[in-house]
């Protein structure tokens, strides 16, 4: 231990980093700034790969990227419909390296909506919504807060996708701000007041691009700062609530009285020995600097250098400039809404407005739903998890897949064929089949099961499997026309003019 | 001052701190009003809604489609209608599909003689010659537009402002 005052100033501005004993790594957390955040000691279970894969920590570090890319890329872009799309081209061709800026923020926003689900799904999957035996623990309400930062995630997404200008941009807003037309009685309203107008124009573009660079990230940013703050104040990682199971079933053997001290006034029992089953000792745990720090580190840095290889090998798109005269055929919108876009393809109201809103207030609810305090941190919480977990995966694609096979075979409009009124129309569809058929299960399971963690996790695991095969069925599968094509099937030749 | 018993709930305390309650709502709820309000456009710099597309003779018998207004112009005779080519669904340019042989078809009651069909190029609706939606997801039949002749030049106005029947013709 070398309790000596630090000399040069790389060592007094490295020390908290590469502390030399327990007892410097302990003031390190205290002392640094940057190192404040994390524990004094992190479980071993916390650091092992499988408890959290890192994937918020990765979602994190994606969106820090996009911020220093979006700010650098802030001073190239104008945002005006007349220069918007040329100085794009601009950043693309004419400034130096602009071309990796701009690829930089595309695959890393890609990335970011790809890691926050995946984040989702682990957090959900290992039961890490739950309270646990942590006092005064709200992780209910960080899962909670996890969801709108989700659906923030993906605003800042859809309101970048316009800023290009280009045809990819308009087309896709264009559907995404129709749907918001399809509220029912607000919808117009809705549409006129995210557009700035009756169509999408200049104060379209304006308002996108504030809420892009300032008002979603800003709140993002609050966001994560408190999402972070209470994973502390809840104890950690879930898995830690298994540790402190562990070590309440295993107390320390008490030791041996051989001494009589001062302290008995204060302390039970027959020693100083302080029995408390949540603290982390040498045998569970490590200190948080260097060996939190340091995987963090490679997590940030892969993170980093994987978008940066991305980005070499994936051109950014740039269509022809914003034309309102041509549809390209097929219009689509990215990749994380094709699924809904398939859906919308059913009904606009159902596929664009209420299963969405359903899906978002379902995740919110979820640790609300499911209360049982069980396997906190353990993936399916066990085996008869997992089997339903399975039973979910399969249950998903097979409802997913009879429901587009019924859209695609059986048209509700040539089924009903005498019947004219759009509101029977917007509810009885392929779309609310599979709303029905995901609530069943979720039913069917917790009466079956008598558990609602179990059917929480069939239904969870069946959504995800949908939303996957839908995404890709929108995404692939769909050609001109929006008519299906299986993947060896070419698509007709479309004449694009420009 | 006097024997009154004061109701202990209404003291001036408890008065004035709902009064400071409701002021920082009022507050709150006005800032909020502005903003929105400002949010929402009193003038417009949009194209007009009502405008000339030409003269009606220079308009080919059948259809026309005009790509700057989304509107296709339908000649019969001597007699014109006009229908948006804006999808009821999502609001996609719908493409006119001609047909080899013209049809008669009755739709929604109505005899119409029908040249082609609308496709929608993004979720696949089909509307009959008409625009009345027949398959996919568009929840209307595509709207028709007035047409009137301009009294200076005689040229052809559409005003996309305007919906009207399908019984509607401007016999030039």
């Amino acid at each position: 231990m070398n309790l000596l005052p630090k000399t040069s100033i790389l060592d007094k501005l490295l020390w908290p980093w590469r502390p030399e004993s327990n007892r410097e790594a302990g003031s390190a957390v205290v002392s640094s700034f940057l190192l404040h955040w994390f524990p004094h000691r992190i479980s071993l279970r916390s650091l092992s790969l499988m408890s959290s894969m890192y994937l918020g920590t990765i979602t994190l570090t994606l969106f820090i990227i996009l911020t220093v890319t979006g700010v650098i890329l802030m001073f190239f872009y104008v945002p005006s419909v007349e220069r918007a799309y040329w100085s794009i081209k601009d950043i693309e061709f004419a400034i130096s390296f602009g071309w990796l800026l701009r690829r930089l923020h595309r695959v890393t926003a890609h990335l970011m909506v790809a890691f926050a689900f995946l984040h989702m799904f682990r957090v959900f999957l290992t039961g890490a919504y739950k309270a646990g035996s942590m006092v005064r623990s709200a992780r209910p309400w960080n899962w909670v807060m996890g969801v709108g930062m989700l659906v923030l995630t993906l605003l800042l997404s859809f309101t970048g996708y316009l800023l290009p200008w280009d045809q990819l941009a308009y087309w896709a807003i264009t559907v995404g701000t129709n749907i918001a037309a399809s509220v029912p009685l607000m919808g117009e309203q809705i549409r006129q007041f995210l557009l700035g107008g009756t169509e999408i124009g200049q104060n379209t573009l304006i308002r996108f691009y504030v809420l892009h660079v300032f008002f979603l990230p800003i709140i993002l940013f609050a966001l994560t700062a408190w999402h972070m703050w209470r994973i502390r104040k809840d104890g950690g990682l879930a898995v830690v609530d298994q540790v402190r199971k562990y070590a309440a079933d295993n107390p320390p053997e008490i030791p041996k009285k051989s001494k009589t001290y001062s302290i008995l006034g204060i302390a039970k029992g027959t020693s100083v020995a302080v029995n408390d089953p949540t603290t982390l000792n040498d045998g569970n745990s490590v200190p948080s600097s260097p060996f939190l720090t340091t995987r963090l580190l490679l997590v940030v840095l892969s993170t980093l250098a994987v978008s940066i290889i991305l980005s070499i090998v994936f051109q950014a798109p740039l269509e022809a400039a914003a034309n309102p005269e041509v549809t390209p055929n097929p219009a689509k919108a990215p990749w994380y809404f094709l699924g809904l876009q398939e859906l919308v393809g059913y009904s606009a109201l159902m596929g664009g407005v209420l299963i969405p809103g359903i899906a978002v207030l379902g995740l919110a609810s979820i640790p609300f739903i499911d209360r049982e305090q069980k396997g906190l941190g353990l993936w399916f919480t066990d085996s008869r998890g997992r089997n339903f977990g399975l039973l979910g995966f399969a249950y998903g694609l097979i409802a997913t897949a009879f429901c587009v096979t019924l859209a695609l075979l059986l048209p509700t409009r040539e089924l009903f064929s005498g019947i004219e009124s759009q509101f029977f129309f917007d509810f009885v569809n392929p779309a609310s089949l599979l709303l029905v058929l995901f609530a069943a299960l979720f039913l069917v399971v917790s009466k079956v099961s008598k558990s609602t963690r179990y059917a929480s996790i069939a239904t969870f695991c069946a959504f995800i499997i949908g939303f996957l095969l839908l995404t890709y069925i929108g995404t692939a599968l769909r050609g001109p026309n929006w008519d299906f094509y299986w993947p060896w099937q070419a698509w007709p030749h479309h004449p694009i003019t420009y | 001052m006097n024997d009154k018993k004061q109701n202990p709930t209404q003291t001036r305390r408890t008065f004035l701190g709902r009064l400071s309650v409701g002021f920082i709502g009022l507050s709150l709820f006005s800032g909020l009003w502005v903003v929105l309000k400002s949010l929402i456009p009193n003038v417009l710099y949009e194209p007009p809604k009502r405008f000339k597309i030409g003269d009606p003779n220079h308009f080919q018998s059948g259809v026309s489609y005009l790509e700057e207004h989304k509107l296709y112009i339908f000649k019969q005779g001597n007699s014109f209608f006009a229908i948006s080519g804006v999808c009821t669904h999502l609001g996609c340019t719908v493409k006119f599909s001609p047909f080899n042989q013209e049809k008669q078809i009755t739709v929604r009651g109505k005899e119409f003689t029908e040249t082609g069909e609308f496709l929608c190029p993004c979720h696949g609706s089909k509307f009959h010659g008409e625009g009345t939606n027949y398959a996919g997801p568009a929840p209307r039949p595509l709207k028709w537009h007035r047409l009137d002749l301009a009294q200076d030049d005689g040229q052809l106005i559409v005003d996309i402002a305007t919906e009207v029947d399908r019984d509607f013709r401007l016999v030039v």
